[in-house]
């Protein structure tokens, strides 16, 4: 068993790694970490690259998958990728659930009875917060999305960023989740973090790496110590969470991760929850 | 072009240990943009280039001697300082930084004999002539010939690295270098 895979049956290392797809978004939400938006450069990592990666995370005792970008799906060849992505790890992907036309859902058909769980963002119990925070809109889209979704076969998460929430709200906001046939198991609430644009806005706890669990993160500008290391503020990516700008042999970033990880003193990233 | 510094705000996990001390400098700001090559290289550039079994002034010698053939803007400047604190004198400072020959400023034969065969490695190419090979054995042992021309090849390389980018004197050198009159 390589150092990593007994990191990751240890718990010392978290077993699942992320992949950036793609930096832009049809969004821009206020606290997105990436300042991602229409206009974003994509930083893509190619198909052939995230299948590669998996093969290399799976060889190695990695035993999960992320997908994250910007918005993941506004690739087309996405749906594609995931299912191949699938047949070598389980999968989480991260979505904004707003892209989802006819022709998209179509093609999201293959997904169902894969290990894939989308995970997606939905903030508040109701449009106007919600849609402040990510845009006009975007409730509507969400809610008719997850039920879609759902009846289609597709394993839905949802994801709750919030940088402060009344309790009146949090228990709306699980009536609806559950409505939407979404159980409290699938439901995680995060606090915002003060990186990328949030920090425009004044949101957010601040987070380094002590705080934040060391999931291996793979992008077009190298690998980081969590999804939330890769951010970008005023345009600039931010450098203090990168652990190499190899990606590939993974065996690279993987060692360099668990190197720092083991220097790290043990339960540190479980006090802010951010998952 | 001008590639970004990392400032101490920004440093990545493996180059934090770097950053402890304060300002790392510019090179190691700029390796850290990639971390995995800075913290092989730095320890590798360190162990080549500091004291020795190889006397600090001799090793001054090579480092400033290649930096003038080279001509490294910021090597020079910043081992001229180095090189008189190892107690190399202004003249032989002064000789060695210019591209005319630097030898006969120097009193011992060894000196000599280093200075002509670093102009040979450093500017030269090929194997340096046997009779300067020679030359070298009857001052330095195997072993220090083996780090002396470890010493010029990572100084080179130093050399181009610094000189591709550009890197930027420090206000403090060039405040020293002047008024040492070596601006």
């Amino acid at each position: 068993m390589s150092p990593v895979a007994e990191a990751v049956v240890e718990g010392t290392l978290p077993g699942r790694v992320w992949l950036y797809s793609n930096y832009n978004c049809n969004l821009a939400c206020n606290y997105c970490l990436t300042e991602s938006s229409p206009q974003s450069a994509r930083r893509e990592l190619t198909g052939k690259q995230m299948v590669e990666v998996a093969t290399e995370a799976r060889a190695l005792g990695f035993t999960g998958l992320g997908v994250t970008g910007g918005e993941p799906f506004l690739r087309p060849d996405l749906p594609e990728i995931l299912l191949q992505l699938a047949d070598i790890l389980p999968v989480v992907v991260l979505t904004n659930a707003t892209l989802f036309n006819e022709s998209r859902r179509e093609r999201l058909r293959p997904l169902a009875g894969a290990p894939i769980q989308m995970q997606v963002s939905l903030d508040r119990p109701d449009p106007i917060v919600n849609d402040e925070m990510r845009g006009p809109g975007n409730f509507a889209k969400v809610v008719e999305a997850i039920p879609m979704l759902i009846d289609m076969g597709i394993h839905v998460r949802i994801a709750t960023t919030a940088e402060h929430i009344e309790e009146d709200d949090r228990v709306r906001l699980c009536e609806l989740h559950r409505r939407l046939g979404i159980s409290d198991d699938d439901h995680i609430v995060r606090p915002v973090v003060r990186r990328g644009r949030a920090v425009d806005f004044d949101m957010g706890v601040e987070a380094g790496a002590p705080d934040l669990p060391a999931e291996l993160t793979i992008t077009a500008d190298g690998a980081f110590w969590s999804p939330f290391g890769p951010t970008v503020r005023q345009g600039q990516l931010d450098l203090d969470l990168l652990v190499t700008r190899t990606t590939r042999p993974l065996a690279t970033p993987a060692s360099a991760l668990l190197r720092l990880v083991e220097g790290r003193p043990p339960g540190g990233d479980t006090q802010l929850n951010i998952r | 072009m001008t590639v970004q510094l990392v400032e101490a705000s920004q440093a990545p996990l493996l180059a934090r240990p770097y950053y402890a001390n304060g300002d790392p400098g510019p090179i190691v700001a700029a390796l850290a943009q990639v971390p995995e090559l800075l913290e092989v290289a730095m320890p590798f550039i360190g162990m080549t280039l500091a004291p020795s079994a190889i006397p600090w002034r001799t090793k001054e010698i090579v480092i400033l001697r290649t930096s003038g053939v080279l001509e490294c803007r910021y090597c020079v400047q910043s081992h001229s300082l180095v090189a008189l604190d190892a107690g190399l004198t202004r003249a032989e400072v002064d000789a060695l930084r210019r591209p005319a020959p630097a030898a006969p400023v120097f009193e011992k034969a060894a000196d000599r004999t280093l200075i002509e065969w670093v102009d040979a490695v450093a500017g030269g190419r090929g194997t340096p002539p046997p009779a300067l090979m020679t030359a070298m054995e009857l001052h330095f042992r195997d072993h220090e010939v083996v780090e002396l021309a470890a010493v010029v090849g990572v100084t080179m390389m130093l050399n181009r690295f610094c000189t591709t980018l550009g890197l930027p004197t420090a206000p403090d050198v060039l405040a020293r270098l002047a008024a040492e009159g070596l601006a």
